[in-house]
């Protein structure tokens, strides 16, 4: 599903996040980056959307080649991958509701379709009763949920996340990862960078260590292998 | 474009406004603001240049001609005259003629039959020019006509007056191009303001696969609307001054002509209205493609 070749990405400032990185992420795959900051975890995650595009190397999703993607594709590339950060993003002059829903009507679902799947997605992260609630007056778990519902309302085939857990609790933590493990069940490619070490220990799926922009490790149910 | 997206950018629009109630009332000032001065800039243009013209279509050349010539010879020289280049009427004023006007400007009956048979008044030529500015090389041309005894064309003031005249014509083309470069530049920068406290919108938008389309044209909209406000403010600013000074002018300073003509009028009103719809629109585009890139 997700291909990377020779991947080097060196900013302007000269800074060399990636380095001839290569690797594979198969559909329905549940992959773990893991590595110290600034190893280029986040940098990785940037490329998968697009956000960003490698200094050399290619990138393709689906077979797509992102580099030689003209830049009105790009809309459509990103209708079929949710993001999570770390901070939520969400609009908090918005309900949950409608930051949900928000996703779709940027892209032009009908207004009856958008409420259908909004609550869909909002009741899949258990929070119906807070639908009329503005992320101001929700928890960070919860506010975690609204931006997970707002990733998976269009139903994409890639789900990627920076530390999605890295402002929560460690039994909210958990929460979230039970979401995205249900996500993934149903069919859903997840990368997840992450710190979170139990979070990787219990879950037993791959994980990717990069370190120095490079891949040091690629495990089928890994560790975390790191002491800090 | 789908009815969806037209109902959406809708709300974007008015909810924005209302949101940004203090944003959006400072741009429909600033555009207001602009435009009336704008729109006085261009009054004030059509005025000076009607003026301009009205002062040089009065400058004409008094050509008078040598006592001792014939009839005939009086005529070919207003032929002459007449097929000059530059040379747009010439117009014949006979020596009697001459001296009719002079008794009657005289207020005097008897000035002719003071003065018995003769007649001093020489025959005379008033050519008016095409060209005001070249109202000095035609009359130099004339001067050395045969049978042409003098030429007076006011040279004296003349040149003060084309200087002057071009003068009003160039401050107001520089008045109005400054004016219209502040307008644009304090709208788009209301608009930057504005997209700048949307940023995190945009950036979801992005994220979630809005086209650039999609997130550009409530900006652009909205935009639109801020500087339709501000045209509409202004033309009722512009038109109403403009209105309440020709009826002063026109009652008390009769020599001034004042640019009156229904149709004009309106033609400025209606370029502030599109200008301020353009200004609004350039605005958002400008402050829009910095956030939009990548």
């Amino acid at each position: 599903m997700i291909q990377l070749t020779n991947v080097s990405k060196i900013y302007s400032n000269g800074a060399r996040a990636l380095v001839d990185i290569s690797l594979k992420i198969d559909k329905g795959e549940f992959v773990f980056l893991v590595g110290p900051s600034g190893a280029g975890k986040s940098t990785l995650i940037r490329l998968l959307y697009r956000e960003e595009l490698p200094t050399r190397g290619q990138v393709s999703m689906n077979g797509k080649n992102l580099l030689r993607m003209r830049e009105r594709e790009v809309p459509q590339l990103r209708r079929n991958i949710g993001v999570i950060f770390q901070d939520f993003r969400l609009l908090p002059n918005k309900t949950v509701f409608e930051n949900v829903a928000f996703a779709l009507e940027v892209i032009g679902v009908s207004r009856r379709e958008v409420k259908g799947r909004a609550k869909a997605a909002i009741e899949l992260v258990g929070l119906a009763k807070k639908e009329n609630a503005f992320p101001g007056e929700l928890s960070g778990g919860e506010q975690q949920r609204v931006s997970v519902a707002r990733a998976i309302v269009n139903n994409p085939s890639l789900l990627v996340a920076d530390e999605p857990t890295g402002n929560l609790d460690p039994e909210t933590a958990w929460d979230i990862m039970e979401l995205l493990y249900n996500i993934n069940k149903r069919g859903t490619t997840v990368v997840m960078a992450t710190h979170a070490r139990d979070i990787v220990d219990q879950m037993q799926k791959r994980v990717i260590a990069i370190e120095d922009g490079k891949v040091a490790r690629d495990e089928q149910r890994g560790a975390y292998g790191y002491d800090a | 474009m789908t009815l969806n997206t037209l109902e959406y950018i809708a709300r974007e629009v008015f909810s924005s406004i209302r949101r940004n109630v203090w944003l959006s009332l400072a741009s429909v000032l600033t555009v207001m603001i602009s435009l009336v001065i704008l729109g006085a800039s261009i009054l004030f243009l059509l005025n000076a240049s009607n003026l301009a013209e009205n002062f040089e279509s009065q400058l004409e050349i008094a050509v008078f001609a040598e006592d001792d010539l014939t009839t005939l010879q009086v005529e070919a020289l207003g032929n002459r005259l007449k097929g000059l280049t530059g040379v747009q009427s010439v117009e014949f004023t006979s020596k009697e003629q001459a001296l009719q006007e002079f008794s009657k400007s005289m207020s005097s009956k008897s000035i002719i039959s003071d003065l018995g048979d003769t007649n001093p008044l020489p025959d005379k030529y008033t050519v008016r020019v095409t060209d005001p500015q070249q109202v000095g090389s035609i009359a130099a041309d004339i001067d050395s006509m045969t049978g042409v005894e003098n030429v007076v064309y006011g040279n004296q003031y003349i040149d003060v007056l084309l200087k002057f005249t071009n003068w009003l014509r160039w401050a107001g083309i520089i008045i109005v191009l400054a004016f219209a470069s502040a307008a644009l530049v304090l709208i788009s920068l209301n608009i930057k303001m504005n997209v700048f406290s949307r940023r995190r919108e945009i950036q979801i938008m992005k994220l979630v696969g809005a086209s650039n389309g999609f997130i550009r044209w409530p900006f652009l909209i909205e935009g639109m609307i801020l500087g339709l406000v501000g045209g509409v403010l202004s033309i009722l600013i512009v038109g109403f001054g403009y209105n309440w000074l020709v009826g002063n002018i026109q009652s008390t300073l009769v020599f001034i002509p004042v640019v009156a003509e229904g149709t004009l009028i309106w033609q400025v009103l209606g370029i502030l209205v599109l200008t301020g719809m353009a200004l609004g629109a350039a605005g958002s585009a400008i402050s829009l493609r910095k956030f939009l890139k990548a």
